[in-house]
C-alpha cells in the first residue's frame, strides 16, 4: 500500500464542494434544536406535570437512541405507512435534506434543552429572592435575572454539543446528501485510497472546529465580561 | 501429389476422429464455489446446480468429455486453478485485464449489463423504442445508483446531467424506489430480480430499459476460466458454448433461474 501525500491537498478542494451543505446541516439544524430546546426548557421547568411529563420522554428517547438510528427511522421508517406518504409532510420528509434537518433538530433540541437546564439550575437561588424583592415579576425576573446568568453559564456544554453537531451532520451521507463526509466516501469510491481521503477530510473538519472553538470562547468572554471586571 | 494430399486429410481426419474417441474418455475437473445462488449452489438434497453448472454441464457434453466438480473458495480459486486442482473455471468470474495476465478466458457466457428499474405505467420513457437514450425525459427524475458502482460511469457517459442519489447498500435503494424518493434505479438485472423485483416488496416495480451492455464500462462478462497454454481446449469450449447460444440451451439455463436471458447473442463482437 503506497501513501499518496499529494492525493490529499488534491482531494481538499473537491471535498469543500460538500463544505456548503454541512454548513447548512449544522446551522439551519443547530437554530432549529435551539429554539425547540427553549421550548422543552421552558414546559420542564413549568411545574405543571402535563408540560413536564412528555418532554421527560421525548429527552429520553433522543438522548437515549443514536442519531443514526434516528436518520433511518425517519428516513427508511417512515415513508413505510401510507398515510405519511399521502399527508402534507411528504414534501419534506421525502427529501433526504428535510429527512436529516428534522433528526438532526430533534436530537439537538434533546441536548440543548438539558444543557440550558443546567445553566437555569446554576442561577444562585439569591438573585431569584433579591428579583423578588425589587417587586419583578415572574416572567422579568426569568428573562432579566435568570437568562443572562444561565446563557453564561451554559456556554461551555453548549459549544460542545455545537461542535458535536457538526461531526453529527456526517452521518448524513448515509441518506444520499452529499455533504462533506458524502464527498469524501464518493471520492473513496473513485479512487481507492481511503486514508488519504478520509485525512483530507479529518483536516477540513478539524480547521472547521478551530473557528467554532474561537467563536463560542469570544462569546463567552462577552458574556462574562461583567464577572472579570467584578474579579479585578 | 493430390492424392498424396488427400490421402493426408483423410489420415488427418482419422487421427481427428480417433482423437476425439480418446476425449471420450477424457476428465475435465470444472471448480466453483457451489454456494453462490443461483450459479453454482447445492439444493437441499445437496444437488450441485445452477446456471453456471448448466453450461459446464452444456459445453462438456458437446466436447464429449466426462466431469467431475470441485468445491473451491473463491479467494483461492485462480491458485488452485494454476496448482491443477481443476481445468476449468466456470464458477461466475467476470473477465478482466488483470486475471487474464495469469489466466485465459473463454468468450463470455454472461454478459454484465445494467437496467433501469422503476414504477410500473409511471411511463418515464428514458429509452426510445430503438433502445437509444432519450436525454430529454431524464429532466427532473431522479436516479438511484449504488455508491462505486460502474453504474455511475454509465450515467456520466450518456446521461451526465441526470439527478443521481447515491445509495450505500442495494436494500437502500430498493426502500427509496419504493418509497417514490428516486423515480427510476440503475443496477444490475440479476441482482434487480432476485432481491427487489421477484419479492414482494418489488410488486409493482419492472425493467424500464433495455438491457444495457457497454464492455467498457461494465467489463466483458463472465468467462470460463483455463489455464494458460491450452489453447486446443479453449477454442473446443468456444465453439461449444457458440453452439449453445445457436442451438437456444443458453437461453433455457438463463429462464431457469430468470425471467430474461443473461447471455449476449452477440458473441462475435467479443475477442
Amino acid at each position: 500500500m503506497t501513501f499518496d501525500i499529494y492525493l490529499i491537498f488534491d482531494s481538499i478542494p473537491k471535498m469543500l464542494a460538500g463544505i456548503g451543505m454541512t454548513l447548512h446541516l449544522l446551522f439551519l439544524s443547530s437554530f432549529l434544536g435551539l429554539i425547540l430546546g427553549i421550548i422543552i426548557l421552558l414546559m420542564r421547568i413549568s411545574g405543571r406535570w402535563y408540560l413536564s411529563f412528555p418532554t421527560f420522554a421525548y429527552i429520553y428517547f433522543f438522548r437515549g437512541t443514536p442519531i443514526l438510528v434516528q436518520i433511518f427511522v425517519i428516513y427508511h421508517g417512515l415513508p413505510q405507512f401510507e398515510a405519511i406518504r399521502d399527508s402534507v409532510f411528504w414534501p419534506i420528509l421525502r427529501e433526504p435534506f428535510g429527512c436529516a434537518i428534522l433528526a438532526l433538530t430533534l436530537n439537538s433540541g434533546a441536548y440543548v434543552s438539558e444543557i440550558l437546564r443546567g445553566g437555569y439550575l446554576g442561577v444562585d437561588k439569591g438573585l431569584h429572592e433579591a428579583g423578588k424583592a425589587l417587586g419583578l415579576s415572574t416572567p422579568h425576573r426569568f428573562i432579566y435575572v435568570t437568562t443572562p446568568i444561565a446563557v453564561r453559564l451554559a456556554i461551555p456544554a453548549y459549544s460542545n454539543d455545537f461542535i458535536s453537531m457538526l461531526k453529527a451532520t456526517s452521518l448524513a451521507s448515509t441518506i444520499t446528501l452529499l455533504e462533506m463526509t458524502g464527498v469524501a466516501r464518493t471520492i473513496v469510491a473513485q479512487t481507492f485510497a481511503p486514508y488519504e481521503i478520509f485525512i483530507a477530510a479529518a483536516i477540513i473538519y478539524l480547521v472547521m472546529t478551530w473557528f467554532l472553538q474561537r467563536g463560542f470562547g469570544l462569546f463567552e468572554k462577552r458574556m462574562s465580561r461583567y464577572i472579570k471586571l467584578s474579579e479585578a | 501429389m493430390k492424392k498424396m494430399l488427400l490421402l493426408l486429410l483423410l489420415v488427418g481426419a482419422l487421427v481427428l476422429m480417433f482423437g476425439s474417441y480418446a476425449s471420450a474418455a477424457e476428465k475435465l475437473r470444472v471448480g466453483c464455489e457451489c454456494t453462490y445462488f443461483p450459479f453454482n449452489y447445492r439444493t437441499a438434497e445437496g444437488v450441485l446446480t445452477g446456471y453456471d453448472v448448466d453450461i459446464a454441464k452444456g459445453v462438456l457434453d458437446i466436447i464429449g468429455a466426462d466431469f467431475e466438480f470441485v468445491c473451491q473458495k473463491w479467494s483461492g480459486m485462480i491458485p488452485a486453478l494454476l496448482a491443477n486442482k481443476f481445468d476449468l473455471i466456470v464458477a461466475s468470474m467476470s473477465i478482466t485485464d488483470k486475471r487474464k495476465i495469469k489466466i485465459d478466458f473463454s468468450i463470455p457466457y454472461r454478459i454484465s449489463v445494467g437496467r433501469f428499474v422503476g414504477k410500473d405505467g409511471a411511463n418515464l420513457n428514458l429509452f426510445n423504442a430503438d433502445g437509444s437514450v432519450n436525454e430529454a425525459n431524464f429532466k427532473g427524475v431522479k436516479v438511484g445508483l449504488e455508491r462505486a458502482t460502474t453504474y455511475a460511469n454509465w450515467i456520466e457517459a450518456n446521461v451526465p446531467n441526470a439527478t443521481v442519489l447515491l445509495y450505500d447498500t442495494s436494500e437502500a435503494l430498493y426502500l427509496d424506489l419504493r418509497n417514490g424518493r428516486t423515480d427510476a434505479i440503475m443496477t444490475n438485472p440479476m441482482k434487480a430480480f432476485l432481491r427487489f423485483l421477484s419479492k414482494d416488496a418489488g410488486k409493482g416495480f419492472g425493467f424500464v430499459s433495455p438491457p444495457l451492455d457497454n464492455p467498457k464500462i461494465f467489463g466483458t462478462g463472465v468467462g470460463i476460466g483455463i489455464a494458460k497454454g491450452r489453447e486446443d481446449l479453449l477454442n473446443r469450449i468456444n465453439s461449444a458454448l457458440k453452439t449453445l447460444i445457436k442451438n437456444g440451451s443458453m437461453e433455457k439455463y438463463s429462464l431457469k433461474y430468470f425471467p430474461f436471458a443473461i447471455h449476449s447473442e452477440k458473441w462475435e463482437g467479443v475477442e
